[in-house]
This record gives structure tokens, C-alpha cells and sequence, in this order.
């Protein structure tokens, strides 16, 4: 949620902090701050908030509470005045499943025309553009306090002096043209606003207009629309059209039905503000209304779940600075949650709230009790025992990838199409490590160790997932019946850990391997004799400078009083494929260094 | 004289972090990889249709339509917890480490298949909470990262615990400056929960946690790009120096 600071302070008679200061208050108690930049917040509102907090106003009231101070001007918290009546507006709503609230009002004698330079800068100030003064009426409203809001041009729904909406299921192979000129095609289970009269679909309920009746310039009697549709029909509807808007997001998130008449109150304000106009009337057909159930918690009950010690007066405080109204009877707390606080139902959620007001900072750390019975990793030691003795015979463990082309258990949305499948076994993906492992053994290994790898992982053959480990080769002490692949999930390897502690290894910083080709060389020489072997590598590394990134002597032997030593090297580049001219250069040189110091070259 | 293996950095860092929260009672749990629609989500307190379920991208299958590649090992949490109700027990501490999928574009710092360490204590009400949680990671991340290290609570939210925090490390990496890291989701875990294992949310209490484990890695040693790991590339193991304690 795109918030600004402008547009917070006007809930706040003091100003606000800034930068920093403001980011740190919400991330202590409320919300993630994935970026900032000047004025504008972007507020990561997370599902549990998103009923209340995906406005201004809602994001506004986590502040109060952060802040201690309480909302100067609270939209909620002011009485709705009766709206006027009209016979000549009339809802139907066919599932009250799908829809617990329409509201229609309508206005006469506007003037559709630009916004005023506040309006325009308050909606560019979190990224939405300005349409004109009545879509952004709407918009402002909704991004204001949440309620998502929609204006017809009422000529367009106009029969005989009426306006009649209906609230239904698309009909199968029905159509509509959305606002931004895309056409969909519908379905049952899919909800539309249409026309009572004609039939024609108006707009996908709780997810965006249609261009049957658009407001354009020449737009003067206005049809506005403040409604509750249902979470899950808005969130399957919007998945099934791949259209997501800022108003199904918002419904999906289940806002109390309660929000429509405070969305249908300021946005007929403003508009009437901005384009003159007159309220003629307000039909509200509120078939389910919004009722939450007092909490009942006790100071007990919060401690428990915190491991805190507040006190009576602690609670009650952050109850107050929340505006979570509450009576308090000995310990026991009754709060009767607002209605924008659809997400608090349990002494849990009390808890939570409580515990992120006072701050978590000051809960004091808790060591857990000791328990009488030794932890069970029994398992996980056999699994660990069985990787140290393969590591002990040379082995490297390795981790391929679980998708692969060909399988029993195929994705039905995988990410890469070519690889769909969960692999049966360890066998294909193990080989092509191999492979490159072979490729990579003069880089890693010492010369003539020839690179033997395993891993364990999950596999998925027909006969059912199993863990599964597998070696590149036999273990020939394990003797002739072990194989190359053994099924663990079968294995007793509780018995096989019972006492056993796995090898502990301190790994240093990562270091980059080049991804470029490497060269190999020999060389040979006779050395005098005093000369060692620490002491030949150590020469030939100083002389072939950084591109040699390994050295291993391969052979020696005496004769008479010289020394013969052999040394196989390793060039590579983090920048370049190496030439064959550029380390012969570097032999050559090699070569002339030896000589120079009274080795000779074989 | 053989010359040894490596251990994949996964290994070395389970072993690690299996081994700290052994010394507090945390045994080890295993669960499968292709998870039913119960215990990856709807034990845990994620309905079908509710917008929880967009926190983690899912891969679905083609032929078991209630089976998901696990999106978290919290599904070994319930599992546990259900054997803990079956044997009409009310103490237990779990560690899971495993694989987990995400249906996420992959690039240097997301894979869609990645492992994670979940975990969970529960106890009689009121003997295991959060404040056992904080007193649980500072000691974690002291013994893991080092003395000087500090941790942090955040609120968040997740459909299966309630309250929820994110738990950040303040990670000094040598040479730069520190930063709060992201590592661990977690929190007290929600009655119902705790109900739908088949246990009393009035009589059993506890928290349940979890984070990537290839985050905390790419941060401890410095490890560029996520996709290493499970590369099958044995240059990765070779890519730190490596000396037994």
C-alpha cells in the first residue's frame, strides 16, 4: 500500500516525524516498509491488516497507536446523516453470498471536468493518475478510507424515469467491455452489476467498471456505487479474468459491509464539492449486516501468550491508543471491536495487539525448560553418519535439481516448461554432475583422484516418494551386495544414529571460481639436492603469478645425488579463456627462472 | 592416504543449526516433499480462497489435485503435532529441515526450490511462549552467528500463528556495515492449529518458526547466487576452505 505523508498528516493535529522516524514507527508495530522515498511510503499491508489498513485512514490508526496519539479527525468514528430517499432507484441482489450490500446514489447536474490541483497532487503523490474531477473522487475516497467506490453516467441506465440494477451471476458465453476497452468472456461463476431493465452487464462486481455506462465529459446525472461483494467470489472471479485492481484487492480482503455507507457518504460529498450537483437520493439494500462479537481476555490469558508481565494499566493503555474499546471487570476484559477491525476475533488477536503496541523490544527473553528426555534426532544422525562415511571415502555431496523432463508426478503449472516433472530418481541428474565433476577434477583434485559425488533427495517413482541416496560409484568396502542406490525413506537409519554425532566443518568465505576454460601443464625438473617439495611449488607459483590457480606435484625420484620433481599445473582466468601462446609464455618463462637458479628441465 | 570428500554447505549448516537447538530439546522431523492441501495449508489455518494462500507461490500436480510441492516445512509441524495428539502428549520441539518449492522466476536471489529450517515447541499453556521464542533465538543466533549478536522482533503475519513476528539478526558481514536481516517467520501458533492436530488450544501452547536456509548462507559466507546450491556443480563445494571442529 502506496501511502504519503502528506496525506497521513491530515489524521493528525501535531506533525508527523519524518523519513527514518516514520519508517521505523511502522516497522516496530505495524508493517514492513518495502521503500520510501520523499514523501511517499510503500507499506507492505499483509492479509490479516488488508480489511482495515489498505487506506489512509487504516494506516493512519496503526500510527495513532505507535504514536500515542489519537486520530484528530476520524471518518469512522463520525456519524453517518441520513441519506435522501428515491423511489426512482432500485437494487436487487440476487445471492446475498456474493454481495451483502449495494448501494446506488444518485446525483443530478454535475459537471464532469479536471480536478483541482490538491486532488490531482494527492493521487500522483502515491502513483494514480487524475482521470477527471468524479473518477478521482472515487478514487481519492477509496485510497482515503478503503471503501472501494464506483460512478455510472446515470443516463445510461435510465428507463422510464428509473434506475434498476441487479447483482447476479454471468450468464455462460456473456460479455463485457471493461473501461479500459479489454473484452472478457464470463461465466456462472462470475458476478456482474446489469441493468435491470436491458439486461446489459455494467461492471464485474468488486473488481472493475464497464464501458456501457463510462462517465465521459458529457456526463452530467451520476449512478455512484458503494458496495460489499464476497472475498472468495471477488478473489475467483479476479484470478479466473487475471484482472486484478486495486478495488478487488481490497474485497478480497473481506472489509466489513459496514464501510460502504462511509465510502457512499464522503465520496457524494466530494463530488458535490467538485462538480456540483445535487443528491437525489441513496438506495441501500444491506442484506447482511456487519456485526462483530465482543473479546473477551484476560490479563492472564495475554501474559500467557507473550510471556509478559503487564500490568491492568499496561493493557488497558495500549487497548486505548489502539482504539479498541474495552471494559475491564477484575482481570477480565471485554473489547468490542470497532467496525473496520474485521481481523479481531480471538484473545489471541488481543494478545497480538498488546504485545506490538507496548513494543517487543521490551519483552524480556525466556530460556525454554529444560526437558527430561534426550531430543530425538535419531534419524537425522543415521542420515548424517551414512554422508560422513561416503565424505571419509572421498565422496562429494551434491544437490541437484527435483524438476526434470520426464515423470511420473508432472506439475500442472511447472515454471520451466521443458522440465515439468519431478524426478523418479537421482540417477539422470547425478550423471550430468559427473560429467561436469570430471570436466572440473584438475581444478579441485589432487592429480589421478578421479571425483566421485552423492546425494540424498526425495524422488518420486510410481511406487511413491521415497528418500532416496545415490553414489557415482560402488563403495567396494560396503562389500558386493550394496549398489549404487539405496531407498532411505526404507532404511533403518534410526538404529544407525542412535549414538552417533555427526562431523562438525567450519566452511571459510565463499570464494568465486572462474566460469572460463583452464589449461593444463607439466613440468619436470632435476633439483639440487637440499631443494624440497614445498619449496619447487613455492618457486613455481611466485614465477607463474596469479593466472596459475594450481599446483600438485605428480612424480619424484632420486638418482645419484639429484632430485627429479614433477608438478602438474593448473592456468585459469577470471576475465578471459586463456591461449595456449599466453601460458606456453608463461612455461617459457618458468623454464628460464628454473634454469637461472641451477634447476634443469627435463 | 584417501583424500576426503565435502559435505554440500547445506549439510554443514543443518548439522550446525540441529546441533544448537539439540542442546534446548529440538529433536529432528522428517515429512514428504509432495504435501496434501491439509497439512501445507488448510490445517494451518490457510482456507481455500483466502488471500494467505498468495503468500507463497504453490505448484500444483496434474493428476492429485489436494497435492502440493510443500511450500513450507510447517506441514512436518502439524504432522508432528498430530502424533504428539495421538499419543496424548503436550510437550514436544521439532526441527524440519527439508526441501521446499515456490513457484518464483528465479534469478541470483530466489529459487523455486530452496531448503528451509522450520520448527516448533509447544508445552502446557503458558509455559512455552513468545517470550520463550525470543529467549529461543537470541540463543540460536548467539551461538550461530556469534556473542555479539542482537535479534529483533517485527510483526507480521501468517495464517498459522497468532500474534506473528518476522525475527531479524543485526549481521555484521566483515568489513561492511550491519543491517537488520529478514531470517525467520514465526510466532505463537494459532488455536487453530493446534485444534485442527487434534489437540486443546486451552491446555497445549507453543510457537512455531521458520526461514530459508540458503539466505542465511548467501549472508554468512558471502555466496553470490542462490542458484549454486542445487547446481550439482561440485565447484560450489570446493568454493570454501572447509577444516573439521
Amino acid at each position: 500500500m502506496k501511502v504519503s505523508r502528506a496525506w497521513l498528516q491530515k489524521y493528525f493535529a501535531t506533525p508527523l516525524p519524518e523519513g527514518e522516524a516514520l519508517a521505523d514507527l511502522f516497522t516496530s508495530h505495524s508493517f514492513e516498509v518495502d521503500a520510501m522515498e520523499g514523501d511517499l511510503l510503500d507499506l507492505k499491508v499483509l492479509p490479516d491488516r488488508s480489511g482495515y489498513a489498505l487506506s489512509h485512514r487504516g494506516i493512519a490508526s496503526e500510527l495513532a497507536a505507535a504514536l500515542g496519539k489519537p486520530l484528530a479527525n476520524d471518518p469512522f468514528r463520525a456519524d453517518i446523516p441520513p441519506f435522501p430517499q428515491s423511489d426512482a432507484l432500485k437494487v436487487r441482489i440476487e445471492d446475498a453470498h456474493t454481495c451483502a450490500r449495494y448501494m446506488i446514489g444518485l446525483v443530478r447536474g454535475c459537471k464532469v471536468g479536471p480536478s483541482p490541483k490538491w486532488l490531482k497532487e494527492a493521487l500522483e503523490s502515491v502513483g494514480q493518475r487524475s482521470i477527471n474531477n468524479v473518477v478521482d473522487a472515487t478514487n481519492y475516497v477509496m485510497l482515503d478510507i478503503g471503501a472501494p467506490l464506483h460512478a455510472f453516467d446515470a443516463d445510461k441506465l435510465t428507463h422510464d424515469g428509473e434506475i434498476s440494477v441487479a447483482v447476479r451471476s454471468a450468464k455462460k458465453d456473456e460479455t463485457i467491455v471493461t473501461l479500459s476497452n479489454e473484452t472478457y468472456a464470463l461465466d456462472e461463476t462470475i458476478s456482474v452489476i446489469a441493468d435491470a431493465h436491458s439486461g446489459t452487464p455494467l461492471a464485474l462486481a468488486g473488481i472493475k467498471g464497464g464501458k456501457a455506462a463510462e462517465v465521459t465529459a458529457e456526463t452530467v446525472n451520476l449512478a455512484i456505487e458503494a458496495a460489499n461483494f464476497d472475498g472468495a467470489v471477488t478473489r475467483r472471479a479476479a484470478q479466473k479474468l487475471k484482472l486484478f485492481t486495486d478495488a478487488s484487492l481490497r474485497f478480497q480482503n473481506r472489509p466489513s459491509s459496514a464501510l460502504a455507507a462511509y465510502g457512499m457518504r464522503d465520496v457524494l460529498a466530494l463530488i458535490v464539492h467538485l462538480a456540483g450537483g445535487e443528491v437525489v437520493g441513496v438506495t441501500d439494500e444491506y442484506v447482511v449486516p456487519a456485526t462483530l462479537a465482543p473479546i473477551t481476555v484476560t490479563r492472564t490469558k495475554i501474559n500467557a501468550v507473550l510471556g509478559s508481565d503487564f500490568s491492568l494499566g499496561d493493557i488497558s493503555s495500549a487497548l486505548a491508543r489502539l482504539g479498541l474499546p474495552a471494559t475491564v471487570t477484575g482481570e477480565v476484559f471485554v473489547v468490542t471491536p470497532p467496525f473496520e477491525r474485521t481481523d479481531l476475533t480471538l484473545p489471541e488477536d488481543i494478545a497480538e495487539e498488546v504485545g506490538r503496541t507496548i513494543g517487543y523490544d521490551g519483552l524480556a527473553a525466556k530460556a525454554l525448560a529444560p526437558l527430561e528426555t534426550a531430543p530425538d534426532q535419531e534419524r537425522f544422525q543415521g542420515m548424517e553418519r551414512m554422508k560422513d562415511q561416503l565424505v571419509e571415502r572421498g565422496f562429494v555431496e551434491v544437490s541437484t535439481q527435483s524438476f526434470v523432463k520426464k515423470g511420473v508426478v508432472v506439475l500442472a503449472n511447472p515454471l520451466d516448461k521443458a522440465r515439468p516433472a519431478l524426478r523418479t530418481s537421482l540417477e539422470e541428474t547425478l550423471s550430468d554432475a559427473l560429467a561436469k565433476a570430471k570436466q572440473y577434477a584438475p581444478l579441485l583434485l589432487s592429480p589421478g583422484v578421479k571425483p566421485k559425488l552423492f546425494e540424498v533427495g526425495t524422488v518420486f517413482p510410481k511406487e511413491g516418494e521415497h528418500v532416496e541416496l545415490r553414489m557415482s560409484e560402488r563403495v567396494e568396502a560396503w562389500g558386493d551386495a550394496v549398489g549404487t542406490v539405496d531407498n532411505l525413506s526404507l532404511a533403518k537409519l534410526e538404529e544407525y544414529g542412535r549414538t552417533y554425532v555427526p562431523k562438525r566443518y567450519e566452511l571459510g568465505v565463499y570464494q568465486p571460481f572462474s566460469l572460463y576454460p583452464f589449461v593444463l601443464r607439466d613440468i619436470a625438473a632435476w633439483t639440487p639436492p637440499v631443494v624440497n617439495v614445498e619449496e619447487f611449488l613455492k618457486i613455481i607459483r611466485e614465477t607463474c603469478g596469479p593466472l596459475l590457480v594450481r599446483a600438485d606435484l605428480v612424480d619424484r625420484f632420486q638418482k645419484d645425488s639429484r632430485t627429479s620433481l614433477a608438478a602438474r599445473l593448473v592456468f585459469q582466468s577470471f576475465e578471459r579463456t586463456l591461449t595456449d601462446e599466453e601460458v606456453n609464455g608463461i612455461m617459457v618463462a618458468l623454464t628460464d627462472h628454473f634454469s637461472s637458479i641451477g634447476y634443469s628441465v627435463r | 592416504m584417501q583424500e576426503l570428500g565435502r559435505l554440500h554447505p547445506l549439510t554443514v549448516a543443518v548439522r550446525d543449526i540441529a546441533a544448537i537447538f539439540g542442546r534446548m530439546g529440538f529433536g529432528v522431523a522428517y515429512g514428504p516433499e509432495l504435501e496434501d492441501d491439509w497439512h501445507n495449508f488448510t490445517a494451518l489455518n490457510i482456507p481455500e480462497d483466502h488471500p494467505a494462500r498468495d503468500m507463497q507461490d504453490t505448484f500444483w500436480t496434474k493428476d492429485q489435485s489436494d497435492h502440493v510441492l510443500r511450500t513450507h516445512t510447517t506441514s512436518v509441524t502439524v504432522r508432528e503435532l498430530e502424533k504428539l495428539a495421538k499419543e496424548g502428549g503436550t510437550t514436544l520441539r521439532k526441527i524440519n529441515p527439508g526441501k521446499v518449492f515456490r513457484n518464483e522466476a528465479t534469478d541470483a536471489t530466489h529459487e523455486a526450490q530452496f531448503y528451509q529450517v522450520d520448527g516448533f515447541a509447544v508445552g502446557p499453556a503458558g509455559e512455552v511462549t513468545l517470550a520463550h521464542m525470543k529467549g529461543t533465538f537470541e540463543r540460536f543466533y548467539r551461538e550461530y552467528f556469534g556473542e555479539q549478536t542482537r535479534v529483533r522482533f517485527r510483526p507480521s503475519f501468517f495464517g498459522f500463528t497468532e500474534p506473528s513476528v518476522e525475527i531479524d539478526v543485526w549481521f555484521e558481514a566483515p568489513g561492511k556495515k550491519g543491517v537488520w536481516l529478514e531470517t525467520t517467520g514465526a510466532g505463537m501458533l494459532h488455536p487453530t492449529v493446534i485444534k485442527n492436530a487434534g489437540l486443546d488450544p486451552e491446555k497445549v501452547a507453543g510457537f512455531a518458526f521458520g526461514g530459508g536456509l540458503e539466505r542465511l548462507l548467501m549472508v554468512k559466507y558471502g555466496i553470490p547466487d542462490v542458484r549454486l546450491f542445487h547446481s550439482g556443480d561440485m565447484r560450489f563445494n570446493y568454493a570454501f576452505s572447509s577444516k573439521e571442529v
